[in-house]
């Protein structure tokens, strides 16, 4: 699925949406801090907003083109929206609310029967109910079957976690994967939820002021910010991928690079992460590996870069992986670093985030 | 009871709800326009429906006379192509109803419209839904309290009517006699208990209908 | 000597203002209910008497039935001037009505009239019953004079079955008329004094005195009257021959003529 984004001009409170972009992979994730005209963006896809100009093309189909004046109205489009506040009608059943885009359901779609996709987002229980008395994540499968059920050839999601907590967060997610994996839907979910964008995206779309920053695959931009905006929004300092070889007692052991990190084991189970590490979160210290101490990931690292961050410094070291840690200037005038020396870095386990892939 | 009484009863009544099912889509379509759409000269629509509520029913009476008389914008149409006449026929009455209460339908129905999340006829939209499907089947029944509410009031304000009707009406009886004129006419007549008695039916009607309509609007609070 | 002089002066002027403030006390103001079909000659009659008596005069015209029922609930009217006795009559059972002061000097004639433009002939009561005539415009038939008058013409030529179905009613015969003016009706029946003053009209026929029924306007004063003195004064400028002329001006029959 090709979704081309063309001299977008939509003028909102502060300023105007400029973003182009070709999204091609099936789930991509538009990230930006709130008010960076995610939402607007996403109306005007759906065919809900007008634009002062725009072009808009889907595969081979194009919606809008404000040059000829040529716009396909929202209900030709095939494009299925799942709002922030899911917008499900109070005053039909959800049988009814799920049936309610099927008539004009495309006639090849038989993987969107009504039986798969309840089967699929596990709803049977609550076809007969009406709207109001379901639980927010009943709300959730139920609004993103719907959208199903219209055959889409595209999906958009508005914050599709946001007002989730985090138990009933990590229930929804394989639901949105199955999505992608069962239906063959290609997404497109807006966010500012770091965590989210990573565990979602395959492609990853970086917007803020109404601009695309940065596009590209999700390790990519996290781990090379095209710039400081970028390395700002995305806020990770270390990301790698890990692979957890044991859980126990509600620690997990992750393989990461040529090292081994202890974390806790939040839901998770063995098998691929992502490993985050914040650098606020990194102590460096001289020679400490064999002292007794509550940290439980001491491991010998070598200074590869040192970099003046304001009042901070930022130090690349390998310590079998890229790691980044954020420290003080005093304290990197007191511990005399120099680059290709040793060092100590410390990390509790606890601020090692996995995030499963 | 005489039959004479029971056909007044019966002309207000029919009159009455045949004026407001009248008037129920163009009040209905200038409703949604007002409640969801902006164009240049909107106020003026505004004030123009608020018309016949502020005025007094007489000086509305008279500018329909002026239209629909033989000589009005209007009634000279009707008269040379339909052989038509409104003035001083039940279509009077039905036009002066119709006219009264149009505003209140409006108005209640605009209110309806407004409070429907405009974000679930967006999302119907993107399900497929052409507007009039959405109109029909997310907009209306979700404004549909609202809605029943200003037809109930629109036609107790029927049932009422008085100054426009006299006006383009007269008080011709069998054809054109209501309850209100009755009474009127009773009251000069000198014939006080007979308006007595016409007098109750109206406030059992217009009991019935104001009483209903409040029924509709606390249900709906109460469910919000 | 100069004294004397200004004595004379002094006390004329003193006298002229005791008369005037004595005059302006006796300025009375008569307020008088009048049948429709009598505003224009009523007012007429009455900047004639203002000028020559300093009374004011105040009118409440309309249908006699609606002024009678207002006199009935207490409406402070000094004289009543109606359409037919009958409304006279009724004040009268009720004790309301000075009876000394009751009156008929006034007759009139009714007219069936249709609007200037139009091409319609009415040569006798029965052409009202052509298909061409499909809304003739009448007082209220139930009560007030006018209509009640036109209802009792053609009842008595037996053509008020084949009318009825065709009568709109109006509240007051000025009413029946400015529904003909207006071309909402074919025709109408009013007096021949009401036609008189309007252009847009045309008298079509004339009722003959023997096919219609005696028509009398009584006056009287209202016992409750404020102004017992000034209103008798007034009725008694209406019947002289001064007021009199003024009638016959709109074409009012006066009765002692005949």
């Amino acid at each position: 699925m090709s979704l081309l984004l063309k001299n977008i001009s939509l003028p909102l409170a502060d300023f105007s949406l400029e973003a182009g972009f070709e999204a091609r992979k099936r789930i991509t994730v538009l990230f930006g801090p709130s008010g960076a005209g995610k939402t607007s963006l996403l109306d005007l896809i759906a065919g809900l907003r007008q634009a002062r100009s725009a072009f808009i093309q889907l595969d081979e189909h194009v919606l809008t083109d404000t040059a000829r004046n040529f716009t396909v109205p929202a209900h030709q489009r095939g494009i299925g929206y799942v709002p922030q506040d899911l917008a499900l009608f109070p005053h039909l059943s959800v049988r009814q609310n799920l049936l309610y885009g099927s008539k004009s359901a495309a006639e090849d779609s038989h993987s969107f029967t009504f039986d798969r996709v309840v089967e699929i987002l596990e709803i049977q229980s609550l076809i007969t109910r009406g709207v109001t008395g379901l639980s927010g994540g009943e709300k959730q499968r139920v609004a993103l079957a719907r959208a199903l059920l219209a055959s889409p050839r595209l999906l958009l999601l508005d914050e599709p976690l946001a007002s989730l907590d985090a138990p009933l967060k990590a229930k929804i997610i394989p639901y949105l994967i199955r999505i992608r994996d069962e239906f063959h839907v290609p997404m497109l979910c807006v966010t500012h939820d770091r965590m989210e964008a990573l565990t979602l995206a395959d492609e990853i779309i970086v917007l803020d002021g109404g601009k695309v920053l940065q596009a590209g695959a999700v390790l990519d931009v996290f781990n090379q910010p095209a710039n400081a905006d970028v390395a700002r929004l995305v806020g990770v300092e270390t990301l790698q991928p890990g692979r957890i070889t044991n859980v126990n007692d509600g620690l997990a052991t992750v393989k990461i690079g040529g090292a081994t990190l202890t974390a806790l084991a939040s839901g998770i189970h063995e098998g691929d992460v992502f490993v985050c590490i914040r650098g606020e979160d990194v102590s460096l210290q001289h020679d400490v590996v064999h002292a007794t101490s509550s940290v439980r990931n001491r491991l010998l690292a070598r200074v590869i870069s040192l970099r003046n961050e304001g009042a901070l410094v930022r130090v690349e070291l390998d310590a079998g992986f890229q790691l980044h840690a954020l420290i003080t200037r005093p304290a990197c005038a007191e511990l005399a670093l120099q680059q290709g020396e040793t060092i100590t870095a410390l990390i509790k386990a606890p601020s090692v985030h996995l995030v499963p892939r | 009871m005489t039959a004479e009484e029971w056909q007044i009863v019966w002309f207000t009544t029919w009159v009455s709800a045949l004026s407001t099912l009248m008037i129920l889509p163009f009040g209905l379509a200038l409703a949604w326009l007002l409640a969801r759409r902006d164009w240049p000269g909107k106020s003026i629509v505004e004030t123009f429906v608020s018309l016949p509520l502020v005025m007094p029913p007489v000086a509305t009476g008279l500018i329909l006379l002026q239209l629909f008389g033989r000589h009005g914008a209007l009634g000279k149409f009707l008269h040379d192509t339909l052989d038509l006449d409104v003035i001083f026929t039940w279509r009077a009455v039905l036009l002066a109803l119709g006219v009264m209460s149009f505003p209140l339908l409006v108005r209640s129905a605009r209110v309806a419209f407004e409070e429907v999340n405009p974000r679930l006829e967006q999302i119907a939209r993107t399900l497929g839904a052409g507007h009039w499907r959405v109109f029909c089947t997310i907009t209306v029944p979700l404004a549909a309290r609202g809605i029943v509410a200003g037809m109930v009031l629109a036609f107790a304000r029927a049932l009422g009517e008085f100054g426009a009707t006299i006006m383009i009406a007269g008080n011709i009886p069998g054809k054109t006699s209501t309850l209100s004129l009755t009474i009127f006419q009773d009251v000069q007549l000198g014939q006080d208990a007979h308006a007595f008695r016409l007098l109750g039916i109206s406030v059992v009607l217009a009991f019935a209908a104001v009483w209903c309509s409040e029924l509709l609007l606390c249900r709906k609070t109460k469910t919000l | 000597m100069y004294f004397s002089f200004l004595i004379k002066r002094i006390s004329g002027v003193v006298m002229a203002a005791v008369l005037f403030t004595a005059a302006s006390l006796h300025a009375a103001e008569v307020t008088v209910f009048a049948a429709a079909s009598l505003t224009d000659s009523l007012k007429s009659i009455a900047t004639a008497y203002e000028k020559q008596s300093g009374d004011k005069i105040v009118f409440n015209f309309g249908a006699s039935s609606t002024l009678a029922r207002q006199i009935e609930e207490g409406a402070p009217a000094d004289i009543f001037f109606s359409a037919d006795e009958a409304k006279m009559d009724g004040l009268e059972k009720k004790a309301l009505i000075d009876k000394a002061t009751r009156q008929s000097r006034l007759g009139n004639v009714l007219v069936v009239v249709v609007p200037a433009g139009s091409s319609l002939e009415i040569k006798s009561a029965c052409d009202l019953t052509n298909a061409a005539v499909k809304k003739i415009a009448l007082a209220d038939t139930k009560a007030v004079p006018a209509g009640v008058y036109a209802k009792a013409w053609l009842e008595k030529q037996q053509l008020w079955p084949a009318i009825e179905p065709k009568v709109v009613p109006t509240e007051n015969v000025r009413g029946a008329l400015a529904a003909v003016e207006s071309e909402n009706v074919e025709a109408g029946v009013v007096y021949k004094t009401d036609a008189g003053i309007s252009k847009k009209v045309k008298v079509a026929y004339e009722v003959p005195a023997t096919d219609a029924p005696k028509i009398s306007y009584p006056m009287a004063l209202v016992k409750e009257s404020k102004q017992p003195e000034a209103g008798k004064k007034f009725l008694t400028f209406l019947a002289s021959e001064e007021a009199g002329q003024v009638f016959r001006r709109f074409s009012f029959i006066l009765l002692n003529d005949r």
